[in-house]
């Protein structure tokens, strides 16, 4: 306790630390390889690659640094758009408004506060944290770049592209009005008419495939992709709160894609799930919108939580207190936060059984948090706490999060939260803890802006920034608390909270424009900063710090490695030349990567394609109504537009599987617990397994609906179960066609491949023939998707099915037009791929069948 | 006090004070006071103890010395001080799993309601954008609740159309009316006067005008006020008289029980 | 990879979708006749998951991804239908 630092002196100045100071014994087996890396000691990189100050490089990275900073800078885009819109709405609230003194019409301010929700949690926060974690977890695993680079270029576009259509949105008659929770009925058209709802329904759609295919890569890079000696338990604590977020993520949105999917075919196919007359349509809504919600909270906390912990480790100089408890603490919230989300709808017609489990999961989640805050104060302790911008920031962040915690614990005791539902309490609860992460992540953007720049920030500027902030987000949120009587998304408000509101308002211009100093900061410091050494901050650890800034474009000198208990970099030569990397993987497909001076590939035009395809393809859907385009002009736009679409995203979709691309090679690294799987097989299981949980939420709304309805009085749709088993021998006979096919492959028979592969596509074709036939059967009996919900219930699950099959034989086509031709006799893995998914929609198809067809 | 519960241990409970009983507004007010003095104190403790010791270990301070500091390129560990961890993390958990314990004792309460006989009940329903009281008699009021003082009130709420949430922020009753579904809730006003209703669940263009008031008469005046409805209904219309007979006699005993 | 093996999956497949419906048709209290045809999906399910999906072969960790999925999805079907019992 009475040390007193001798010698300390000069240290203390982060940005000129000279580059030598790091211990000799941080590297010793490759020997002329040094932690941290010397420029000297990268090879030349690929030179056809544009540079970053061209256009064009944006347009095809697939590189994982430059991906992780477009996407912080449209997060920064969307989060002013976001941000304008709350000004709008905190302008309205500067007084109580009558229906006459209104500044926004009162279906406008509707729009404001949903677009204001949605853009803020689906369109800034997660896609800020991701770019971090696009920029830092690759670096801080030891991998070159993310496991599928091309999709992960997709990723960004398909999220840049659904926030764009969430902005045309406003510009067919006016975006959804109904809240970002969405609730039913008010989400389908009876309610809210404009075509510019459907468009941000479908946006919103969009976003979550970005999501989903994010997901699916970065699952399967940071489980298979570390460094030697990188085990997850040695995982930096970033990293693991991505690892978990990422996990959440790929479960709970794949019940929002369910919800939205089903919400997208009510707006635009005129099914009746969350439609007046269904029997329980509301409470489905937000059983499936809050099953995804709660785990969202979480989502948009963690990376929040992990830059929290990376930050406060370097600035005050401690190793996390209890680290390994932190770390469980996580994992315990991650696991928890599926089974809370009834605590959102206390006040619906659930049961008080339910009441009661759900009022002491949420409990049980909430303490682990108190473990992380506290883990966090005591590695203060004894620590040389620096207080420069990064850390003001994150130290900010961890006393707003405390008081977010505590007025949270008021909304966990029922019979407040009956009182609390729907008022500001929780607006100004749920600001705390989330604009409390926004604040983490500024600090995390100050801290690694260095490591992506090259260049310092001005620190001048970060600390007016955080001051102007800090003052500015209490102004704003703290008053919400004392006016906390004002109900949820009304304007009329009782006169007596006037000046509270006033004070709000205030404080929202402060919050806002003090992003105007971060933005001047940013950019000039980009431009023309002091030049940084690897690592400005003192005790930093991780491995984004042992290389240049920003890192050259595969990251590492050598291969990184932490055999020997700490960071070293090991001759790549040797391994590929010695084959001793690849050796132990013994896969089919290791062959494929020996070829020597294969570098990975940077540069992808297709993702563009495919997003700027897709937005078409979304945009010409939006126009449906009922299953049917508008008439005239505007429909044939529509129609056109959906069309053009539809091809470009095919097109593009065959071009990029034809594309010659490497992908990082199979590194010879931690995998658990997927060792000895190759990237392929592992992203495809774990895409399997989200796609459980959208059939899942599918058959799930059915088992509800029908529940409500009264299980027995509930006819099949069908009356005739043959059609159906007659499609179960199909598909069960094109599942063994398709082993067949990977036999022959595996055979290097041709012929057999070949044969088995058309076989499949026959049997395929005969599946939808034969449902199409038995659907035109039922619509000349005069049922339809609107008929009634058990017929939309039948339509959409058992059409979302041949929406499977229809993706599964287009590819079947691709396989075999590759195979005639040579294709998969030396690398069988695609068809196995390909398999795995047929396989999977066959046994979704055994259980459609008797839940639809007989039961 | 109208209100009898048969449970006399719980009944025993309440009396010490330490569960509140009584209106839902008292229920309300006594646990807010409390989680807000505490949750204030450890706010304050909290939060003073983390500015406390970023002071005190500031770079600069003098603490602290270079001895084992976190380097380039280690694999990540913990430091100690895992005990303080556990100490804060037990008091915590204690605090927050005995105050939402209190305040389950306050739910049952509370979802248990008044039983029927001691209560009148309505019906609500909301709609785009306002709200319709139909009271036993099939008497229908758009936009005022009627109701006596001192008298538990149950009601039923549904609603036409949308999700709405039907409150009355001063008599602390909420719930939420969703289309197709009932959920019931109750409330027992004290004092007479004019309370507003409003909607808590966004609900389309008209949300923040959603508005109902409720009126809360002596019982005398409401019966009054009663009496002249089921006259009207049946004017109007062949209004069941079953249903009239049973509110008479419920209100009837509910008043008996008042006075008494 | 035996051909053989795979052929005597895919007839027992065949054979139990079969019995699936033979089942329905056998006037059977409702609730028997659910849990037999539930069972027998359950049962094909876990041989194309386990043979033709390769899962016996593979890491148990991929079927224990999959378990999680499974098991999230039925939570929320399960706890969804109860809440409004």
């Amino acid at each position: 306790m009475t040390d007193s630092a001798p010698g300390s002196g000069g240290r203390d100045d982060p940005a000129h630390r000279p580059d030598g100071g790091q211990q000799a014994d941080a590297s010793t087996a490759a020997g002329e390889l040094t932690v941290p890396a010397r420029k000297s000691d990268y090879e030349e990189a690929a030179s056809e690659f544009p540079s970053m100050g061209s256009i064009r490089r944006w347009f095809v990275t697939t590189n994982h640094k430059d991906v992780g900073i477009l996407y912080i800078v449209t997060s920064l885009f969307f989060l002013v758009l976001g941000g304008v819109l709350a000004w709008l709405l905190r302008i309205q609230l500067w007084a109580p408004r009558t229906p006459t003194t209104t500044v926004l019409e009162p279906l406008a301010y509707n729009q404001a506060v949903s677009a204001h929700g949605l853009i803020m949690v689906f369109w800034f926060l997660s896609p800020f944290a991701f770019g971090f974690a696009n920029y830092v977890v690759p670096l801080q695993i030891g991998a070159k770049d993310l496991a599928f680079p091309r999709l992960n270029a997709l990723s960004y576009w398909l999220y840049l592209f659904s926030g764009i259509l969430f902005g045309v949105s406003f510009f067919q008659g006016g975006t959804f009005a109904g809240g970002w929770t969405m609730y039913a009925p008010l989400n389908v058209p009876t309610f809210t008419p404009d075509v510019g709802a459907s468009t941000a329904v479908l946006a919103l759609t969009l976003f979550v495939a970005s999501v989903t295919v994010s997901s699916v890569n970065f699952l399967t890079s940071m489980h298979t992709m570390r460094a030697e000696g990188l085990t997850l338990r040695k995982l930096p604590l970033f990293t693991w709160s991505i690892l978990l977020t990422v996990w959440m993520m790929l479960f709970a949105f794949a019940a929002l894609l369910a919800a939205l999917i089903i919400l997208s075919s009510d707006r635009l196919l005129g099914t009746t799930y969350f439609a007046l007359e269904s029997p329980a349509g509301s409470m489905l809504w937000a059983h499936l919108f809050w099953f995804f919600g709660h785990p969202e909270v979480y989502i948009v906390f963690f990376p929040a939580l992990g830059v929290m912990a990376e930050v406060f480790q370097t600035f005050t100089g401690r190793r996390i207190v209890g680290r390994k408890w932190f770390i469980a603490a996580m994992v315990l919230v991650a696991l928890q936060s599926f089974v809370v989300w009834m605590h959102h709808m206390f006040l619906t017609t659930i049961n008080l059984q339910i009441k009661t489990l759900f009022m002491i999961t949420p409990i049980g989640i909430s303490l682990p948090f108190d473990l992380m805050v506290f883990a966090l104060i005591y590695t203060m302790l004894k620590g040389k706490i620096r207080f420069t911008t990064p850390f003001l920031f994150v130290f900010g962040a961890l006393l707003l999060f405390i008081i977010g915690g505590i007025t949270g614990v008021f909304l966990g005791a029922i019979v407040l939260d009956y009182e609390f539902r729907g008022t500001y309490w929780v607006v100004a609860h749920f600001h705390y803890v989330m604009v409390g992460g926004v604040t983490a992540l500024v600090g995390g953007l100050y801290y690694w802006f260095p490591k992506m720049t090259g260049r310092m920030y001005d620190e001048f500027l970060g600390k007016l920034h955080f001051g102007v902030y800090f003052v500015g987000f209490n102004l704003l949120y703290f008053p919400l608390f004392v006016a906390w009587e004002t109900p949820r998304r009304v304007f009329d408000y009782s006169a007596g909270l006037q000046v509270w509101h006033q004070l709000a308002t205030v404080g929202a211009f402060v919050l806002g424009l003090s992003f105007l100093i971060m933005f001047y900061n940013l950019t000039k410091s980009a431009l023309s900063g002091d030049p940084v050494g690897d690592n400005p901050w003192e005790y930093a650890t991780t491995a984004e710090w042992a290389v240049p800034s920003p890192p050259p474009l595969e990251n590492f000198p050598g291969l990184p490695t932490y055999r020997d208990g700490s960071l070293g970099f090991r001759e790549e030569s040797t391994a590929t030349d010695g084959g001793v990397a690849t050796a132990e993987a013994a896969t089919p497909s290791a062959a494929h990567h020996d070829e020597r001076e294969e570098h990975v590939s940077h540069a992808s035009f297709w993702p563009f394609v495919v997003g700027a395809g897709t937005f078409l393809l979304f945009l010409g859907l939006s126009g449906l109504r009922d299953a049917s385009f508008p008439e005239g002009i505007l429909g044939s736009a529509y129609l056109g537009t959906a069309a053009l679409g539809g091809v470009v995203t095919l097109g593009s979709l065959v071009f990029m599987g034809l594309e010659p691309f490497h992908g990082p090679a199979l590194a010879d690294g931690e995998a658990w617990p997927f060792d000895g799987l190759e990237y392929g097989k592992v992203g495809m299981w774990i895409f399997l397994a989200s796609d459980v949980v959208l059939f899942g939420g599918f058959i799930g709304a059915y088992v509800f609906t029908r529940v409500a309805f009264g299980w027995t009085l509930w006819e099949p749709i069908p009356e005739n179960p043959v059609p159906g088993l007659v499609n179960t021998y199909l598909l069960l006979t094109s599942s063994f066609t398709v082993v067949l096919a990977l036999v022959a492959a595996e055979k290097r028979n041709r012929p057999g491949l070949v044969a088995s592969l058309v076989a499949t596509f026959l049997l395929g074709v005969g599946f939808l023939g034969n449902k199409a036939i038995e659907w035109n059967h039922l619509f000349h009996e005069g049922l339809w998707l609107s008929s009634n919900v058990r017929a939309s219930t039948f339509f959409l699950t058992t059409g979302l099915h041949a929406a499977h099959v229809i993706v599964g034989l287009v590819v079947t086509l691709y396989l075999a037009a590759r195979a005639w031709r040579g294709a998969y006799l030396e690398d069988s893995s695609s068809v196995e791929y390909f398999g795995l998914y047929w396989h999977f929609v066959d046994i979704v198809w055994l259980f459609l069948f008797p839940l639809f067809y007989i039961l | 006090m109208s209100t009898t519960t048969t449970d006399v241990g719980l009944d025993v409970l309440a009396q010490t004070g330490l569960i509140p009983r009584g209106t839902r507004a008292f229920v309300f007010e006594r646990i807010f006071e409390v989680f807000l003095a505490l949750g204030t104190a450890v706010g304050v403790v909290v939060i003073g103890y983390m500015l406390y010791n970023a002071y005190k270990y500031r770079a600069g301070g003098g603490r602290g010395s270079d001895a084992d500091r976190p380097v380039l390129g280690e694999l990540p560990t913990g430091s100690g001080g895992g005990r303080k961890l556990f100490t804060s993390f037990f008091l915590s958990t204690v605090v927050v799993i005995s105050l939402v314990s209190w305040t389950y004792g306050t739910l049952l309460f509370v979802e248990e309601g008044p039983e029927a006989e001691d209560a009148m009940e309505v019906r609500v329903e909301g709609y785009q954008f306002g709200w319709r009281f139909v009271y036993p008699n099939g008497h229908t009021e758009d936009g005022t609740l009627y109701v006596p003082r001192n008298e538990s009130v149950r009601l039923v709420v549904t609603s036409d159309d949308v999700f709405h949430n039907f409150g009355v922020p001063e008599l602390r009753v909420k719930t939420d009316a969703i289309p197709g579904q009932e959920t019931e809730t109750w409330f027992r006003a004290e004092e007479t006067g004019n309370y507003s209703a409003q909607c808590y669940e966004l609900c389309g263009a008209g949300h923040s005008f959603m508005t109902a008031t409720v009126v809360v008469m002596e019982p005398e005046e409401y019966e009054a006020w009663y009496e002249s409805t089921e006259g009207n209904e049946s004017e109007t219309g062949n209004a069941s008289t079953t249903a009239g007979a049973t509110a008479e006699s419920d209100l009837g005993g509910a008043l008996v029980e008042v006075a008494g | 990879m035996n051909t053989k093996l795979y052929t005597v999956i895919y007839v027992v497949l065949f054979v139990s979708a079969t019995v699936q419906v033979l089942v329905e048709f056998a006037g059977l209290a409702y609730w028997t006749a659910f849990a037999l045809i539930i069972v027998l999906s359950a049962m094909k399910a876990v041989l194309v998951a386990a043979y033709f999906q390769h899962l016996r072969w593979e890491p148990r960790s991929l079927t224990y991804l999959i378990g999680i999925g499974l098991a999230a999805a039925l939570a929320l079907t399960f706890a969804a239908s109860y809440s409004i019992l």
